[in-house]
């Protein structure tokens, strides 16, 4: 048994930040009904890879929209679901006649997710974005720096991970919801919005007490600390994060490097001294580290209860990292051609029901059959008839 | 009425969880925190109103207790412990962030707590999850952002790896708290009982990156920083006039050489091989440095406007505190007042991350220490 057994998602999104939430909602059990439009942007393999990784568990139809017989089946479709999501700027749903005024009048109930870049009101509502855009707007990629360095901020579209993850959270709370009241509901997601609500402090900071953010590069963000950072270690690009809070740790962290002189320098015996000195002390710490390969310093400082952790590329993840492979992070799965594919899993564990991959990415257009037929209830001779009109592919 | 309205949940998260308590309480839930006699340490992270540090005053807490009621309790004696249990006999849900064992060791582990109370939903937020080799090891959200693969992707190429802006990781392990709790409470309406929840701060980040597990699964690929530059090469950080912008060229491209043409630019990216969006990500470079060229005649919010004017979706490279000000966000009533009569202040509060139009979002006023221990212990009675 899964969480959303039962639950029938018709999802009309496309590139990254709605296929996220929508794959978590396939992790969680739910029907997730792809429709898709040809010639969309796509990352190659559908089966795995970063595709899979987006729409693993999924089914796929390929349906014209533009013709009112492709409409007509998205329509009938959305009668028979109970979340319709998209993730469009704000006006092709609307166009579409998809939007949540014409839904409701096919299901009193549904739950419609707009996940647009700005909201479906206020004056940017009809604004056009992707991830890094919001991420320039939000402040992320200017803050993302040295100090006084220019802006370095995310190579990748963080913003879309974000937006999803919390668009799941969404659908979730709605359908806790209609449990409770029988209502549907429209959720406005505007990607601006999520991106800003995990911006943390700094906004209230700014709303408080005025002034301007500079980037802090790589200085703690929650409580001070010192040493705190991340060390260049043996090898190239190898590096090491160390954060060091208070006393004990910093005891545990000179023990742990066999009590080099430097560390009882009486500049550093305090937690503000070594605050006030921590240009110097990265000097050190780093000449330290230089020396040393990381994941073996790493595991030692971890062996005396100092947070560190080597700064993990791509291999060290997925084929490094005895962590997340204990914990089934990443997954193989068997798709029909009779290939495996690697892809990631659901990040949480629930103990007694818990999310598991449905399966890989599907091909276009793969269960427009099984959609048609077993959903709709549409036989053979009409499946075949919108094929050979090109509504369906 | 909010989403989770009448879901209590008691809140006994360090920073590492308490943007899962955050959200619940945003969602409408009762979520109680609970903290020590002395207060939350987050009481004691920077930075703090008029910079004085006082456990009433700390942004850090203001942004993470938002919404939520406040009780001291030390559960980390016997007696403390006890009166745990029995808060959690009347609760639908627990979230914590200590090390792997620590409840379970004061009879609070989610199997006792279930023994009392088998609907309740056990949620724990560690470094690395509460299975595995690395069940005991410690992590900030630095240590966590560098373990799962996010801080190795930013920076520019001849500097060093960067973090994130916010503590990505604990957030992340947040929003996935919230969705395992909200699933398990979803769950318990068909079961009847309760379970565990566990979010690993690893875990949930490496669930956040985009390209970079996928690359390696499939061509071996170890993804590397770039600057602003975007994997897909359709967005680069340029210059304007007066500042920086954020370039693309993967939308209406046709648009925005013509755009270019009438300034009397561009004309080497008038070039139908450059309407293949493949050939303009091969192509970056030179395209970004044309586009560079042109975006110099502008000021950073004219480009921004002109852009979105025909729909090229460009934007401007903005600090967060710019959104203070944004009218959009005005309009949609993002930002909350919310009073703090001590102070004789009225701040603006960040807002729902996204609207339930049937279920608004809550945002509250954070609890001052002890503010509802009366309260709360009479609800036991």
């Amino acid at each position: 048994m899964r969480p959303l057994d039962g639950i029938r998602v018709l999802d009309f999104t496309w590139v990254v930040a709605g296929p996220v939430t929508t794959r978590i909602l396939a992790d969680l059990g739910a029907e997730v009904i792809k429709v898709e439009r040809r010639g969309s942007l796509d990352f190659g393999d559908r089966r795995g890879g970063l595709s899979g990784t987006l729409m693993r568990g999924k089914k796929s139809i390929l349906v014209d929209l533009n013709d009112p017989r492709g409409l007509d089946l998205a329509r009938r479709l959305a009668a028979v679901s109970d979340v319709v999501i998209d993730n469009f700027s704000a006006r092709v749903m609307t166009n579409l006649g998809l939007d949540y005024e014409a839904l409701v009048q096919l299901r009193p109930d549904v739950i419609c997710v707009r996940m647009t870049g700005f909201g479906l009101t206020g004056p940017d509502h009809d604004h056009v974005s992707y991830g890094p855009t919001l991420q320039a707007l939000t402040g992320y990629t200017l803050l993302m720096a040295e100090p006084d360095g220019p802006p370095a901020g995310f190579g990748y579209s963080y913003s879309d991970l974000a937006g999803g993850n919390l668009g799941a959270l969404a659908v979730l709370a709605a359908l806790w919801h209609r449990r409770r009241t029988g209502r549907g509901q429209l959720v406005d997601l505007a990607q601006l919005e999520t991106a800003a609500s995990v911006l943390g402090p700094v906004l209230l900071e700014r709303a408080a007490n005025g002034g301007t953010t500079a980037p802090v590069g790589n200085a703690s963000q929650e409580a001070p600390a010192a040493p705190h950072g991340v060390y260049p270690c043996a090898g190239e690009e190898r590096w090491i994060a160390i954060t060091v809070f208070g006393d004990a740790e910093w005891e545990r962290f000179a023990t742990a490097i066999g009590r080099p002189a430097w560390t009882r320098d009486e500049r550093f015996a305090t937690r503000s001294g070594r605050e006030r000195h921590a240009g110097e002390l990265d000097r050190l710490v780093a000449a330290w580290t230089r020396g040393q390969q990381a994941d073996e310093a790493m595991a030692a400082l971890q062996r005396a209860g100092v947070a560190a952790g080597r700064v993990a590329n791509a291999e060290d993840l997925c084929a490094r990292d005895p962590q997340l492979a204990a914990r089934g992070h990443f997954v193989d799965v068997p798709t029909p051609e009779g290939r495996t594919v690697r892809i990631d899993g659901a990040p949480f564990v629930l103990s007694e029901t818990p999310a598991a991959v449905s399966g890989p990415g599907p091909l276009l257009g793969e269960h427009a059959v099984e959609v048609l037929a077993g959903v709709l209830g549409l036989g053979g001779e009409d499946i075949a008839a919108l094929r050979a009109s090109g509504v369906l592919g | 009425m909010g989403a989770l309205a009448g879901v209590r949940v008691l809140d006994l998260c360090d920073e590492k969880g308490a943007f899962a308590g955050k959200l619940l309480a945003g969602l409408g839930a009762d979520v109680i925190l609970v903290e020590p006699p002395g207060g939350s340490a987050l009481r004691r992270v920077p930075p703090f109103w008029q910079g004085a540090p006082h456990a009433e005053r700390s942004l850090f807490f203001w942004f993470y207790g938002a919404g939520k009621r406040g009780i001291t309790l030390d559960w980390r004696t016997a007696g403390g412990a006890a009166t745990l249990r029995r808060l959690a006999a009347r609760a639908d849900v627990l979230i914590e962030s200590e090390p792997p064992g620590t409840l379970a060791a004061l009879g609070c582990g989610s199997a006792a707590l279930r023994a009392g109370n088998p609907r309740l939903v056990v949620a724990s937020i560690t470094p690395f999850g509460r299975t595995g080799p690395y069940r005991d090891w410690r992590a900030s959200d630095t240590v966590a952002q560098a373990m799962c693969g996010i801080f190795f992707l930013n920076g520019h190429r001849d500097g060093p790896p960067l973090r994130s802006l916010g503590l990505q990781a604990y957030h992340q392990a947040g929003i996935f708290a919230a969705v395992g709790v909200v699933s398990a409470l979803l769950a318990r309406d068909v079961s009847g009982r309760g379970q565990d929840v566990d979010v690993s701060l690893q875990a949930a980040v490496a669930a956040s990156l985009e390209h970079v597990p996928g690359f390696w699964h499939q061509m071996g690929l170890v993804a590397a920083r770039q600057g602003t530059l975007h994997w897909t090469r359709y967005f680069c950080v340029g210059r304007c006039r007066d500042g920086w912008v954020m370039h693309c060229t993967l939308g209406d491209w046709t648009s925005l050489v013509e755009w270019m043409k009438a300034d009397g630019m561009g004309a080497e990216l008038d070039d139908p091989a450059l309407e293949d969006i493949k050939t303009r990500q091969a192509e970056a470079d030179r395209l970004f440095a044309a586009l560079d060229a042109w975006a110099a005649r502008y000021t950073v919010e004219e480009l921004h406007e002109d852009a979105q004017l025909r729909r090229i979706p460009y934007a401007a490279v903005r600090p967060p505190e710019a959104l203070l000000r944004d009218p959009h966000l005005a309009e949609r009533g993002f930002f909350v007042p919310i009073e703090h009569p001590d102070l004789g202040l009225t701040v603006p509060y960040p807002g729902a991350p996204f609207r339930l139009t049937d279920a608004p979002w809550r945002v509250a006023r954070p609890p001052r220490l002890g503010e509802h221990d009366a309260e709360v212990l009479a609800e036991l009675r």
